[in-house]
């Protein structure tokens, strides 16, 4: 799930010194959407700012370009443009307004479970070569700090991982749930992969 | 739109590799998300069947919509045949997904197809598009360098995934590594010299740890817990009620022509009894019942009965038939209007008599005549559920009966729990209104059986099925009512109503309602019945002056509130309150196209699958829609709030019922 926070308001200050328009994104406010920080960052620049738009979706890009029509004489006198949404709004609105500068205010953050419809607490990295079948169903790739498919590192201390103490070992995980439904003969009988990464190149 | 196609079938040689090791297979299929929704058929597991090799070993299989939703999924997923593992089609999540429930269960779930990467990405794997279908494409770095490179991005785009500029090898402008693509540093260059910006950032080294683990954690933990919360689903829509929550009720100036609709209940119109010219008092019946569920209608002023014309009604939305009376101003009362504080000495049949004969109905939106709740169960009733969310944002008319008035609302709650013959009573405040909630439970003090919960703040909470969900933890089977799990629900203005009825004799004639959004004159006025539209534009003051078009009128809340465009027609029982606020700048619209993105699924308190009424209603095919359980619906808009095509969802669900009711 592609999530946002509010980019460092060192780092966006500048643009406030000139006339700015303002797009937030509600669209996944369900989610997550730091709706108030972002109000109150763009209240108090409010004397800078000559329109702010309160749209979701900014990524459907045939409604985004009905609002700027509507709105263009405000929009394009503007002198920057400041996008309160995930990187895909900011490139969206950037596109439709190749003339000008076009600025995203946020930061966008992977949460697990993007290309489904939710968060989850598991992953998917999208590799072309499904490893689930030999790792019972939990992925080596998103789970393991190293990517690792062919069995742990042995790095892993108390069930937890080396490279970051706050995970879980995803290898451990995977030979419990083997032995759960007493397979984990999978894990010494099955052959090496190695990734193949032109799966990733040519996917489409 | 691009079709974001997630999986594909894994070669033959592997799956049927993969079925030597199994004595049977039941196979799950998701059944796609973001794609356009134009073809119901998904052939992915019919394939499967045609590719494999030892055809007999499938045991059955199931197509289930997002399958990475687990709690969905786990109610679809029942009566699966023993000894055999499960083989899922989907992308890695619904695997992951499957694998996970079938864990304790020592069912082995195995992968049939494998993920189709979408970056296209060599070193920057990972690549998302948004909700909807653009080419645009995000990697969630935690560090946009957007504002830096014009707005598109290197991380994605770059096969190298180059902050710093071009890597030197892009051959007339296409990428060295995959020759297809354009490079996206020209075209950042491009479009920079278009904005007569200059390149001169300094040197940029990505940091991988800009998100760490445990924020994504505590922001995922957010997101179950707030979609869990009380009862799966919901949206939480602005609230804006700090407008005009701390406003006291006031009484709104009585009308000098009145539209008194005969139809202000579910059910059958009531019939008129007086006649053009005749002379009536405030509070005297001006319409009888007409059937078992409906409610007589009260005169809310004294003067002379003008007319009996056709209005159009508020929520019918065609012409009915209304009483119009010329109000003298005299308010002259009804010889009926007889107060009775010594209730406890009634017995309930009397009582409920008293309610049918001053016309409470429900007032929380749905107007369904309360005797009718209140005839003696032929099922076991335990708790009586007093509904205090109000959960539609601008709305505070309950809240602020809440505040001014607990003792009385109380006297109403004796009064519906004598009548009904039980003790337990269940009183549901959001926790946004802590200030009714402090009233109610000072009124309440020490007595018995009272218990008030405050429940966490969330659309729709103030819908009976998930109120008693949320307090009881029952479930109203389909199709059902909450008298069937041992529940009546009755909204707080409603149990002032009977208070009113019965202690001060007062008949259903005014109500509060809440005045909110781009008026001048905000406020939450107690009302009378029939004073019309006009009249309250008139006394609250449209703001807009320009683009009014861009408006829309709304009464009731802004999620089920129905659009008001006639302002000769009136206020009855059912009016909650009066909303101006801006529209969408798109209008919602039957024939935008569904690119099943999931989030109505997500949303959709009754657990249903809303794009399948989008799907099949714009095709007319309404005996599918029923399939599909439309008739559960409760019309809550929970999923045309969030559609991100802005289809139209409750017109077409309301289509789908009165089209599925008309067959059967």
């Amino acid at each position: 799930m592609l999530i946002t926070k509010p980019k460092d308001s060192r780092e966006i200050e500048s643009y406030f010194e000139k006339r700015v328009f303002v797009f937030k994104c509600y669209g996944c406010r369900e989610v997550y959407f730091p709706e108030q920080e972002i109000n109150k960052f763009v209240e108090e620049r409010a004397k800078s700012i000559s329109g702010i738009a309160e749209v979701d979706y900014l990524c459907n890009e045939s409604f985004s370009k009905i609002y700027i029509e509507k709105n263009a004489h405000v929009i394009r006198n503007s002198d920057v443009i400041v996008v309160f949404s995930c990187g895909v709004g900011s490139q969206v609105i950037s596109k439709l307004m190749e003339n000008n500068i076009v600025v995203p205010g946020c930061d966008t953050c992977y949460l697990n479970g993007f290309q489904g419809l939710t968060v989850l607490d598991c992953d998917c990295n999208q590799c072309g070569e499904c490893y689930l079948n030999y790792t019972g169903g939990i992925c080596p790739i998103t789970s393991c700090a190293k990517n690792l498919l062919n069995g742990p590192c042995g790095g892993a201390k108390n069930n937890k991982c080396e490279v970051n103490p706050e995970v879980d070992c995803g290898w451990i995980a995977i030979y419990e749930r083997l032995m759960k439904i007493n397979k984990e003969k999978i894990l010494v009988e099955n052959k090496i992969f190695v990734r193949n990464f032109e799966k990733i190149i040519k996917g489409k | 739109m691009i079709d974001y196609t997630k999986y594909r079938l894994k070669p033959k040689n592997e799956l049927d590799d993969v079925l030597k090791e199994v004595p049977g297979l039941f196979a799950i299929w998701c059944k796609k998300c973001y794609k356009a929704f134009e073809n119901e058929e998904m052939p992915e597991c019919n394939n499967f069947v045609e590719l494999i090799s030892e055809k007999d070993k499938i045991k059955g299989r199931l197509g289930i919509d997002f399958l990475c939703n687990r709690f969905l999924t786990e109610k679809n997923i029942k009566n699966l045949p023993e000894n055999i593992s499960i083989g899922v089609i989907s992308c890695g999540l619904g695997i992951q997904t499957i694998a996970k429930l079938m864990e304790n269960k020592g069912i082995r779930v195995l992968a049939l197809a494998d993920t189709v990467p979408q970056s296209g990405n060599a070193s920057s794997i990972a690549g998302y598009h948004g909700i909807t279908l653009g080419s645009e494409k995000c990697a969630g770095c935690a560090q946009c360098y957007l504002g830096i490179t014009g707005g598109l991005c290197p991380v994605v785009d770059c096969a190298k995934s180059l902050l710093n500029g071009p890597c030197g090898g892009a051959k007339d402008g296409k990428c060295e590594v995959i020759a297809e693509k354009d490079c996206v540093w020209i075209e950042i260059f491009k479009r920079m010299q278009k904005q007569k910006r200059e390149m001169s950032h300094p040197i940029k080294v990505r940091d991988y740890n800009k998100f760490s683990s445990s924020e994504e954690k505590k922001i995922s933990t957010i997101s179950f817990e707030k979609r869990t919360e009380n009862f799966y689903g919901g949206v939480h829509p602005s609230e804006k009620k700090e407008i005009t929550e701390n406003l006291p009720i006031e009484e709104f100036p009585q009308s000098k022509y009145m539209f008194v609709f005969l139809s202000q209940h579910a059910g059958y119109p009531a019939t008129a009894v007086v006649k053009q010219g005749e002379r009536v008092k405030f509070g005297q019946k001006i319409a009888e019942s007409s059937g078992l569920i409906s409610a007589p209608v009260h005169c809310p002023v004294s003067g002379r009965v003008t007319a009996i014309e056709e209005k159009l009604h508020p929520t019918l939305l065609r012409k009915m038939p209304a009483i119009i009376i010329e109000n003298d101003f005299s308010d002259e009362r009804d010889d009926d209007i007889v107060s009775c504080s010594e209730w406890h000495s009634v017995p309930a049949e009397k009582l409920i008599e008293l309610v049918k004969q001053k016309g409470i109905v429900g007032l929380g939106g749905a107007m369904f005549p309360t005797h009718v709740k209140f005839f003696p169960p032929k099922k076991p009733l335990d708790t009586l559920i007093v509904n205090g969310c109000e959960c539609e944002p601008y709305l505070n008319a309950d809240n602020r009966l809440m505040i001014e008035h607990p003792e009385e609302i109380l006297q109403g709650i004796m009064l519906a729990r004598k009548i009904l013959g039980v003790n337990n009573v269940i009183i549901g405040i959001e926790e946004n209104k802590p200030v009714a909630i402090e009233n109610m439970k000072r009124a309440i003090g020490e007595k018995q059986g009272f218990i008030l919960k405050e429940l966490k703040t969330k659309y729709p909470q103030g819908a009976e099925k998930m109120l008693i969900r949320t307090t009881l933890g029952r479930r109203v089977p389909d199709g059902g009512l909450p008298l069937d799990v041992g529940v009546v629900v009755l909204n707080v203005g409603t149990v002032f109503a009977i208070y009113r009825a019965i202690v001060q004799g007062l008949p259903l004639v005014k109500r509060v309602i809440t005045v909110s959004g781009e008026f001048e004159r905000q406020g939450n006025f107690e009302i009378r019945m029939g004073t019309p539209f006009k009249d309250i534009l008139e006394f609250c003051k449209s703001k807009i002056s320009e683009n009014a078009q861009e408006y829309c009128l709304k009464m009731g809340g802004p999620m089920m509130g129905i659009i008001q465009t006639d302002p000769d027609s009136a206020v009855i029982k059912g009016t909650t309150g009066f909303v101006l606020a801006k529209k969408f700048f798109v209008d919602s619209s039957e024939k935008n196209t569904c690119i099943k993105c999931g989030r109505c699924v997500d949303v959709c308190p009754m657990e249903l699958y809303p794009l399948y009424y989008a799907y099949y209603g714009t095709r007319k095919m309404w005996e599918k829609c029923v399939e599909y359980g439309v008739k559960n619906c409760i019309e809550c808009g929970c999923c045309q709030y969030i559609c991100s095509s802005k289809i139209a969802l409750v017109d077409l669900i309301k289509q789908a019922k009165r089209n599925a009711n008309n067959k059967t």
